[in-house]
């Protein structure tokens, strides 16, 4: 039982992401129900092809059933799971529209100050910019803007497995100003198996 | 009237086209595992956006090229390497400044090498101008549109290499676009998928 890391793009996976040993990184057209009916979470990235993960869904509906966790990187614009609705983007945002407030506490956060992960290089905006709108019974974990739209939450779904979207480029690349990249990289993999 | 677009999945791409904004412009979509059972010799216009997998197209190269010497139109955007499944690419790939515009007054470096060209009536020179990712060494006799601050070729179309026509750029429109970023894309993608239209998806018989 690993994580896998489903790469979907053209060249190498993200920093952190290559030799974990946690984790079996897997060609997003390679990947078969077997190698999730016996993972214990899968990691996408911005990158996957929402249309064929929609064939991999009932395989990934089994993993959450049995308690499995999904990390969901990017815009959610296809509905993979019942009460699970498509992103919206912010509309002609501003400077304000980017500011973030810590909704929740959370193992992958902890220790890390929202506001930390706001700028890169004084520009706001790389961190995300909508919202996958969150499911009834989720925990919206950090906010967007005044509204405090729910940018990254997580959902515990009844069988006791986990969905934990990020509505922006992968968590793990958005490390800020303060160099949180490679920690936050650390976390999800170990979110995705579920030792926090 | 026949354009196809060549559709990934991800969200840029899904966001791109069918997205009420351009959705009008592409009348097919195909995965890119379906192209086999795909008769492109029907569409005037192929398009491959940005950030294609390689390893989703290589296998359809022969098809590709078929389609080329048939006569037909194939625009590839960039970030996806399509110096390895079309022909005649030369791709030098550059290290991206994303934040040259944080200094005031600093210049990309973009210039369009065309002025008169149909293109530059839907398009100015801030609408190519975002971030550079490489440039090409295109065969003698293209059309060169952009090129780089060092004059080096961003956009061009070629007629020389095959019977038909590639329209090929190292910018990426659909990416950016698709992730509701950078304003450039949108404008640019605004001008570029008319021109297309108008330029290139014509019936062959007229």
């Amino acid at each position: 039982m690993s994580v896998l890391f489903v790469h979907s793009h053209f060249g190498p996976p993200p920093a952190g992401y290559a030799g974990d040993e946690r984790l079996t990184v897997i060609r997003e057209a390679e990947l078969t129900e077997g190698h999730i009916d016996v993972a214990r979470g899968i990691i996408t990235t911005t990158h996957l092809d929402q249309i064929g993960w929609l064939e991999h869904m009932p395989a990934v509906s089994r993993l959450l059933e049995r308690g499995g966790n999904w990390f969901f990187n990017g815009h959610v614009l296809r509905r993979f799971l019942p009460g699970l609705d498509l992103y919206r983007p912010l509309e002609r945002p501003k400077r304000a529209d980017f500011a973030m407030v810590r909704l929740s506490e959370h193992p992958i956060f902890a220790g890390i100050a929202q506001k930390s992960l706001e700028e890169n290089k004084g520009v706001a905006g790389f961190y995300g910019r909508g919202h996958n709108p969150l499911p009834a019974g989720g925990v919206a974990v950090n906010g967007i803007g005044p509204a405090l739209l729910p940018i990254d939450w997580e959902w515990r779904l009844p069988g006791g497995g986990r969905v934990f979207s990020h509505a922006g480029n992968d968590l793990g690349g958005m490390g800020g100003e303060a160099g949180h990249g490679a920690l936050l990289t650390s976390r999800i993999i170990a979110w995705a198996n579920g030792e926090i | 009237m026949a354009i196809l677009a060549i559709h990934p999945g991800a969200y840029y791409h899904i966001e791109s086209f069918e997205a009420p904004r351009y959705a009008g412009y592409f009348d097919a979509l195909v995965r890119p595992e379906d192209l086999p059972d795909t008769d492109l010799s029907a569409f005037n216009v192929v398009i491959i956006p940005c950030r294609t997998p390689v390893d989703r197209m290589a296998q359809h190269k022969a098809q590709l090229q078929a389609y080329l010497d048939g006569g037909g139109t194939i625009v590839a955007t960039g970030e996806s390497e399509s110096q390895l499944f079309l022909p005649g690419i030369t791709f030098m790939p550059q290290p991206t400044n994303f934040w040259w515009w944080l200094t005031p007054g600093a210049d990309l470096g973009v210039r369009i090498a065309a002025p008169g060209h149909d293109l530059f009536s839907r398009l100015t020179q801030r609408d190519v101008t975002w971030h550079l990712h490489g440039w090409f060494d295109p065969p003698d006799g293209v059309e060169v549109l952009a090129v780089n601050g060092e004059g080096k070729v961003i956009l061009y179309v070629d007629e020389v290499t095959t019977r038909g026509r590639m329209v090929i750029t190292s910018l990426d429109p659909f990416y950016h676009h698709g992730s509701h970023f950078m304003p450039a894309t949108t404008r640019f993608l605004d001008g570029f998928l008319p021109w297309i239209r108008a330029a290139y998806d014509r019936n062959p018989q007229q």
